[in-house]
């Protein structure tokens, strides 16, 4: 069954057309990547999903409910965007009434807030209020409250903006480490980020889709991606473009390269050698084109 | 292995849940303590220069045979059928005073939360009709509260002043606190209407004051241009309480229908906004 499915789904807020017609279906697996550039409809679809707002058009279901419907509860969870907890109330307070609200008793509650908290890392701010908290806790707060109960799809609205890399490292591990049993649809500004985390990628621009596939194509042959360290561009372009096989070296921004060839693997080792040969140090090589140059390029 | 959790997904559970959680807002905020404090100081004020000289004027002016002119006039003929004086200042005074109260402490049932983001994290747990009606019974139990704790300083008045009167006082006791109670209702389903339209308490507050102003001038215009119209005297909450006043014991009831019709088109006009609304 698909976790999420919608057929011409549309949402219009007054004039503007925020979602145009988004026919999807979305397995449960790997985490799922949403991307798309500020307004293509990312947080609107996501809202959708999570029945915080109505569709103008089309239809939408999410593990086979309607958004909104009470038999969703503990079993879909999101962290909403720009969405704060009460200011005045303590965190595992809040947590602890989400909680029973999902259907657990008092005790149950009490030790699935500390296994959340614990999970982000937080437990010492169990009754500290949120305003007394920096962005980056009241972030991972925030993911700590989709993490109750465990639910099986969790719906994250750029989990990873404006916090701190050791922070946001700690909240791609915990996703990573979650997805064996609960489905992430993540959605991120941040392609390096989904590119290593999720398998699937669903593209939104303008409000429509444009594609939904693997993160990685693996199935063609014909790219290698190459960063490089400090070494002179026109040496590098005119020693590449001599490796048997390459059709084309270009730059795609400082130090990184883009080398179309027949022979993705080949052309990798020789490439390897080449450098080794000139002393030229590289950051990063990988099969096939980065998500931004797929997406961008 | 995954934690279970049965699945309670039970309305009323839920609702007290949310009930709940509206109280202890009220009590463990510092904005909620100090709306009670606030208005338990009020309330003493009340006591001591509203309620207790009022008590005493009437004891006075009964024995003086001046009530018998006095309180006709005023509206008030029913004070001689409440077992003490006290109570009967009492009630007149929580007829007006309760009222504003219930319009103050209840503006803001949803507002705050919907423009702070609060509300989705609980309609991924709830129902918005279950969020609605729980804040709404949360506030109604704070109200029962505050009834509660003025009816009991007024009998300990009483019972320090009038012992004798104690006992027909207390069994008097059921008959205000159902009407207060059904008094404030509609306030409060009213507020937590326009608390659904409100991105904050003061602008809750502020639409409630818009709407009362407007149906007042309807209803005025209306009367005016098509002669008397008995229904429409009944158009805004509290209408009945000029008629409550001149009643006292279970025939109060009598206008019981009246706050709750409004209470339930209140009600019915929120949560259906609540479903619609945007969060």
């Amino acid at each position: 069954m698909n976790l999420i499915e919608c057929d011409g789904l549309t949402k219009r807020y007054g004039n503007t057309l925020a979602l145009d017609n988004v026919t999807l279906a979305l397995p449960a697996g790997e985490p799922i990547a949403l991307i798309g550039p500020n307004g293509a409809g990312k947080t609107t679809l996501l809202s959708l999903l999570c029945g915080f707002v109505q569709a103008s058009g089309g239809s939408v279901s999410v593990l086979g409910e309607s958004p909104g419907s009470q038999s969703l509860c503990g079993k879909l969870a999101a962290l909403p965007q720009d969405a704060l907890m009460d200011p005045r109330l303590s965190v595992g307070r809040q947590l602890r009434f989400y909680a029973q609200l999902q259907g657990m008793n008092r005790a149950e509650s009490r030790l699935e807030v500390e296994r959340v908290l614990e999970q982000v890392d937080l437990l010492d701010s169990m009754n500290t209020k949120p305003a007394d908290l920096s962005h980056g806790m009241r972030k991972r707060i925030s993911i700590a409250q989709s993490l109750l109960g465990s639910p099986s799809l969790v719906l994250l609205d750029e989990p990873t903006a404006g916090i701190d890399p050791p922070n946001a490292k700690m909240i791609r591990d915990l996703i990573r480490e979650q997805s064996s049993n609960t489905t992430f649809l993540v959605s991120s500004h941040n392609l390096d980020e989904l590119e290593r985390l999720c398998g699937l990628v669903v593209y939104l621009e303008k409000g429509r889709l444009i594609s939904v596939g693997p993160v990685t194509d693996d199935d063609r042959h014909d790219f290698v991606t190459l960063r490089l360290g400090s070494v002179a561009e026109n040496d590098f372009i005119a020693a590449a473009t001599q490796i048997p096989g390459v059709s084309g070296v270009t730059k795609t921004a400082q130090g990184d390269y883009l080398i179309e060839t027949d022979n993705d693997m080949l052309t990798s080792a020789i490439l390897m050698q080449l450098l080794h040969e000139k002393g030229w140090r590289y950051r990063q090589m990988t099969r096939g084109k980065s998500l931004e140059e797929r997406l961008y390029g | 292995m995954l934690p279970h959790y049965e699945q309670r997904n039970f309305f009323a559970m839920r609702l007290i849940a949310l009930a709940q959680d509206e109280l202890l807002r009220l009590l463990s905020t510092r904005r909620g303590m100090v709306s009670l404090i606030g208005f338990l100081l009020i309330w003493i004020a009340v006591l001591n220069y509203g309620i207790l000289p009022a008590a005493a004027f009437f004891v006075g002016a009964s024995d003086s045979g001046l009530t018998e002119l006095l309180l006709p006039r005023l509206g008030l003929e029913a004070w001689r059928q409440w077992p003490a004086p006290e109570l009967a200042v009492f009630w007149v005074i929580s007829l007006y005073l309760l009222p504003f109260f219930a319009l103050l402490a209840s503006a803001d049932q949803t507002a705050s939360d919907r423009s702070r983001g609060t509300l989705r994290y609980l309609v991924l747990r709830c129902s918005r009709t279950e969020i609605f009606l729980g804040r709404f019974l949360g506030q109604l139990v704070v109200m029962t509260l505050v009834v509660l704790i003025t009816l009991v300083s007024v009998l300990i008045v009483i019972m320090l002043y009038s012992p004798d009167l104690l006992s027909a006082a207390v069994a008097r006791s059921p008959v205000i606190v159902v009407n207060l109670l059904l008094l404030v209702m509609p306030y409060i389903a009213l507020m937590a209407w326009v608390s659904v339209m409100a991105r904050s308490a003061r602008q809750a507050t502020m639409y409630a004051f818009i709407l009362w102003i407007s149906v007042s001038l309807l209803v005025g215009y209306l009367q005016a241009k098509f002669g008397p119209m008995p229904l429409l005297d009944w158009a805004l909450p509290g209408s009945q309480v000029s008629q409550l006043v001149r009643l006292s014991d279970w025939q109060t009831l009598s206008y019981a229908p009246i706050p709750l019709v409004h209470t339930l088109i209140f009600l019915v006009l929120g949560g259906f906004m609540m479903r619609q609304r945007d969060l």
